[in-house]
């Protein structure tokens, strides 16, 4: 064995000496243990060694990476055995925590007003919804979309809900769809009292899921605001640069 | 997997996770992005790992894969390990160095290593791994293992010494040194 070849093997060793009685390492330690070359360049590899790791252990994940990890496995779970085994509360509760987790590096999330629930409980559709708002691109037409915005955009008139949505004559006569989460989310913009709204359905897996109807509920971030609710057939969200008090005027 | 079950696993393995993370994505946020990556496939994909004695191998792999995949390939990784080891023996200074400068500075350092040397590399200082272990993780053979260990921490020597702000700046022959008074 050479010197270069010991120092090539050797720079493998774990500094800390837990290679000691591995056979790969036997002929180079010997080696180094009787060349006081080697032997000096080895000592000083794994006091670098040592030092560069003890440096690295120092680094410290972001506040909040492991909240958010848990709430995302729950929210994994959950998309799993969708349905009423698992509750629409605390399915958005986990949901919400992980993407606004997922997304708090980039959007800072801003406290509401008091009588709102706060962000923990809005439904992870909502996020995408702002998120989608500012980031995609919008657009649609078809007479059954042309058909809900004429209706959505009609002062005083409440948002359709239920069967009233014709899921997929709109998905299939141009109305935008996004595929969410591995499901198809139908998307459709109007404009009522001057102000552009975008509407986000995603249907659910069957009806009669009582368990899961839920809502309004609100939020507010930086880019955006959002409403989530849900009825026994689909997940809404409706999104809006206006601010929180334009979408609940809506809903109203 | 029961949640307090999943919490210790995320307890025990989220913040070398993390560093790992960052020294292969270099930024905070796609690091953080990649470790939630990593315990969402374990939940989601009910993982079948009988064992959990592997499931630090599978977490470290399975981000690994994750940041592969995510990134795009180029055409000079693939010709990275012909390149010339820029082999220097470690020095009485570096080790001074590396005491002296921030934990940050040695993340910076590391990331700046090339990115097929990096990975080995960080699993070797920050989950002391043996190098069977990163060749399992890694999933290459042992012999490229100990290469990359090898040729990396040559580069992460040179890396350091560029990263040291107190390094000495040698005046170019010629001029007039600045000096403050």
């Amino acid at each position: 064995m050479t010197l270069q070849e010991a120092k090539f093997i050797l720079s493998s060793y774990r500094p800390n000496g837990s290679d000691s009685g591995s056979a790969a390492f036997g002929d180079a330690l010997r080696m180094a243990g009787e060349d006081p070359v080697l032997g000096a360049w080895f000592a000083r590899s794994r006091e670098l060694d040592t030092a560069v790791a003890a440096k690295l252990a120092q680094i410290a994940p972001p506040p909040g990476l492991r909240e958010a990890i848990l709430a995302g496995a729950r929210v994994g779970e959950s998309h799993r055995k969708r349905g009423p085994a698992w509750g629409w509360m605390g399915g958005l509760a986990a949901a919400a925590a992980l993407v606004i987790g997922l997304f708090s590096l980039r959007v800072p999330v801003r406290p509401v007003q008091p009588s709102i629930p706060s962000s923990a409980q809005v439904a992870p559709i909502a996020v995408f919804a702002i998120d989608d708002m500012v980031h995609g691109k919008h657009g649609g037409s078809g007479e059954p979309a042309s058909a809900l915005v004429a209706r959505l955009e009609t002062k005083g008139s409440a948002i359709p809900t239920g069967a009233e949505i014709g899921f997929d004559k709109l998905k299939a006569t141009g109305c935008r769809t996004i595929s969410w989460q591995g499901e198809d989310m139908i998307e459709v913009c109007f404009v009522r009292d001057g102000t552009l709204f975008h509407l986000y359905v995603l249907r659910r897996p069957g009806p009669g899921d009582d368990d899961a109807v839920g809502g309004p509920f609100y939020l507010e971030q930086a880019a955006g605001s959002a409403a989530s609710w849900s009825d026994s057939h689909f997940d809404y969200a409706l999104a809006s640069t206006a601010g929180v008090a334009a979408i609940r005027k809506l809903l109203l | 997997m029961n949640n307090e079950a999943f919490a210790q696993l995320v307890d025990a393995h989220y913040a070398p996770l993390y560093r790992f993370a960052l020294s292969l994505a270099r930024n905070g946020s796609d690091a953080g992005d990649l470790v939630q990556q990593t315990f969402f496939i374990w939940a989601t994909k009910g993982h079948g790992l009988r064992e959990l004695s592997k499931a630090k191998s599978w977490l470290f792999t399975t981000l690994y894969r994750e940041f592969l995949r995510g990134r795009r390939r180029d055409s000079r990784s693939s010709s990275l390990e012909d390149l010339p080891p820029g082999e220097r023996d470690p020095a009485a200074e570096d080790i001074d160095r590396v005491s002296r400068i921030d934990s940050a500075l040695v993340m910076s350092a590391l990331q700046s290593v090339e990115e097929t040397f990096r990975a080995p590399l960080t699993l070797f200082y920050l989950e002391d791994m043996s190098y069977q272990q990163i060749a399992d993780t890694l999933e290459v053979p042992i012999g490229t293992v100990m290469s990359r260990l090898s040729r990396g921490k040559a580069q992460l020597r040179l890396a350091l010494e560029r990263t040291d702000p107190s390094a000495k700046i040698v005046p170019f022959p010629g001029t007039k040194e600045n000096t403050a008074s």
